[in-house]
């Protein structure tokens, strides 16, 4: 160890003596070598960036990695049995989504449909006012309304109602005001929290604050407490459960769509619990399906192609300053043939004065990938700020990822050992009797 | 007298791309703690040959070398180094002093070369000790190009003595100076003889500075004989 450590100092020490004497030539292997790591850490940067966006969007609407999802079917009965399965774990959350209607009573929405408001997905699904869309077991199909309705102030968006706080799984973004407390008794007045589409239509329309869903009890009156970013496209608001089932009740809760329960990975003994229920109330063991969100391996499948494919051309960069060291490094040796022959005389090992030609090839990427971090990190720093803000937010705080450096330092430390491989060989052969016969 | 250097019956042919030419034909050399000795004669006749064998630079063809009493004559490289770094000092015709480093870096070259490793300080007392000894340390942050010949000779030989050889290889070390600089680097060398009680061998053309020594050989076809002409210092 004693002697290992003695070699690597002292490998390093004339290594940075003989870049010191050498600035030039330094600076000349580090100008061939700057564009292929500099393209090794854009490549990673980018695709750690890419990757990262990708992942935030993916939490956003399926949740965080390794998150267990849960599908039930729509049965009445499963609302409370879940809810209640739920209600003393603090790692699992219950979801439904409806339909609900805010504004005006009698009319057709601005987004029939639910649309998003930019967009016209046309709720009559082009067989004009006065058509709906009816799905049963046996499939979706267009059936009459009766008497059209005209068109009003009312907005139409999807309802989530949620047992618990959900952003354990799915981080969703505050925009602003606040997000649903569940700590507080539950209002008559449901409290609700809209996306940003949904916010973007309030602010577009003013509608009259009353809520329709189909198979209230009456029309509520909602409180929009908060606005958050979840990721959705589409126009959505969250409430709480028990605000919702003041009042609905659980079948026409569970009658618009299926109950979702969302575990986080330790909380997998409910997957069993729930079974076992679904079972003891004569329904199939099938009938609930678990599903673990991999956003992560989803991502990096999706970006593994294209990422390799980035980096060979990239290491085709590199290699042209891998070339460049080389040259340089060749050439130097040459200059120094008394200087490593006059070494070896006093006693340095043959191992060493290779350690040394790659302790200045190395250190030379190292100085190399430095520079190039530092200008592919503030050059991200700066295109961060010209991001629009219809551009996901990940990219608009763009971050400089660690794993771009280390790439970048990984690159530099193998391009400086491939370039100095070959004047290293060469310096450890040359005869000691170079300076007896100078 | 404690014996450094026992060469006996050593032959070295040299192979080049002209025909085959034994330069050392049996050669016999024993060289004592605190001695000093001159190995004289014409050019081409094998000085530095010999003085690469005895540093072990080479390896003989035939013959057998001890030192001190170890029998090294097919040592390994890696064996070999680690014997020139502790024990062997060298002086060249040629200083070989490093332009890009100052004169105590140039001098704790011999201590940086992978053979253990000394901390800075340590390191730095033993640069300036061997430097006073040859009386450069008042130049130690000076520049090679901005000293004389002497001086860099002296510079070089601090480079040999700093990490307390014991023995001295200098392979014609005035051969580059003027009389009475190279009389000074000799008095040098034979100071460091006396004071550290080490052994020299001296390769030199002049024949003063060989009469210095406390013995003087002469190499001529391959043998290496007693030079009776030599005024040998006693």
């Amino acid at each position: 160890m004693i002697r290992f450590s003695g070699r690597l100092r002292s490998s390093l020490i004339v290594g940075l003596q003989g870049i010191r004497a050498r600035k030039l030539r330094t600076l000349l292997s580090m100008l061939s070598l700057f564009l292929g790591v500099l393209a090794v850490v854009v490549v990673q940067a980018g695709a750690e960036t890419a990757q990262r966006a990708a992942v935030d969007n993916i939490e956003l609407i399926e949740g965080k990695d390794g998150t267990l999802r849960l599908f039930m079917p729509s049965e009445p009965r499963i609302v409370p049995m879940a809810l209640e399965t739920a209600k003393l774990r603090p790692d699992a959350v219950v979801s439904t989504t409806t339909q609900a209607v805010i504004g005006e009573p009698g009319v057709v929405p601005v987004n029939p449909g639910g649309s998003p408001f930019d967009q016209n997905w046309g709720g009559d699904w082009g067989g004009g006012p006065g058509f709906r869309v009816q799905c049963d077991e046996s499939g979706c199909r267009k059936v009459e309304e009766g008497p059209q309705m005209p068109r009003g102030q009312a907005i139409e968006l999807m309802l989530t109602a949620l047992s618990a706080d959900i952003r354990q799984f799915k981080p969703f973004r505050p925009e602003a005001g606040q997000w649903l407390d569940f700590t507080s008794p539950p209002s008559l007045a449901p409290r609700i929290v809209l996306n940003r589409e949904a916010a973007k239509g309030f602010s577009k329309h003013r509608v009259p604050a009353e809520m329709r869903i189909d198979g209230a009890k009456a029309n509520m009156t909602p409180q929009i407490i908060g606005v958050i970013d979840d990721g959705q496209g589409q126009p959505t608001a969250y409430v709480r459960f028990d605000e919702l089932q003041n009042w609905m009740d659980a079948s026409a809760i569970a009658q618009r769509s299926g109950i979702e329960m969302m575990l986080s990975p330790q909380a997998s003994d409910l997957i069993t619990i729930m079974r076992s229920k679904l079972v003891g109330i004569g329904l199939p063991e099938d009938s609930l399906n678990a599903q673990p969100v991999r956003s992560m391996q989803q991502v990096e499948s999706q970006l593994a192609l294209i990422r390799w494919l980035f980096l060979g051309m990239a290491s085709l960069v590199l290699l042209i300053g891998v070339a460049g060291i080389l040259n340089v490094g060749l050439a130097t040796v040459g200059e120094r043939i008394e200087e490593f022959a006059l070494r070896r005389a006093v006693g340095t090992p043959r191992m060493l004065l290779a350690g040394i030609v790659l302790a200045e090839t190395m250190l030379t990427g190292l100085l190399t990938a430095g520079a190039a971090i530092g200008v592919a990190a503030v050059a991200l720093d700066q295109a961060g700020r010209f991001v629009p803000d219809s551009f996901p937010r990940t990219l608009q705080a763009l971050e400089f990822p660690w794993q771009a450096a280390v790439a970048g330092i990984i690159a530099g430390l193998v391009a400086g050992l491939l370039g100095g491989l070959i004047p290293a060989v060469r310096a450890a052969r040359i005869p000691i009797a170079t300076v007896m016969r100078a | 007298m404690t014996v450094l250097v026992q060469l006996s019956g050593i032959t070295k042919t040299l192979r080049g791309q002209e025909e085959p030419r034994e330069i050392l034909s049996g050669v016999d050399l024993t060289v004592q703690r605190g001695e000093s000795v001159a190995v004289v004669g014409r050019s081409g006749s094998g000085k530095s040959t010999l003085l690469s064998l005895v540093g072990m630079f080479d390896r003989a063809d035939s013959g057998r070398y001890l030192w001190r009493d170890q029998d090294v004559t097919r040592l390994s490289e890696r064996r070999a180094a680690k014997l020139r770094s502790a024990e062997f000092g060298f002086v060249f015709q040629r200083f070989f002093l490093l332009k890009h480093l100052t004169a105590a870096q140039n001098v704790a070259m011999a201590l940086v070369n992978g053979q253990g490793w000394l901390p800075r300080r340590k390191r730095r007392q033993k640069v300036i000790a061997a430097m006073e000894k040859v009386g450069v340390a008042h130049l130690a942050k000076q520049r090679p190009p901005r000293l004389s010949g002497g001086e860099q000779q002296r510079v070089a030989i601090a480079r040999a003595l700093v990490r307390e050889p014991k023995m001295l290889l200098a392979d014609e070390p005035t051969g580059a100076l003027d009389t009475e600089t190279g009389n000074m680097v000799i008095d040098v060398l034979h100071a460091a003889t006396v004071d550290e009680g080490c052994g020299l061998i001296l390769v030199t053309h002049d024949w003063d500075h060989a009469s210095r020594m406390g013995r003087v050989m002469r190499l001529s076809d391959g043998i290496l004989k007693p030079d009776f002409d030599g005024r040998a210092r006693p």
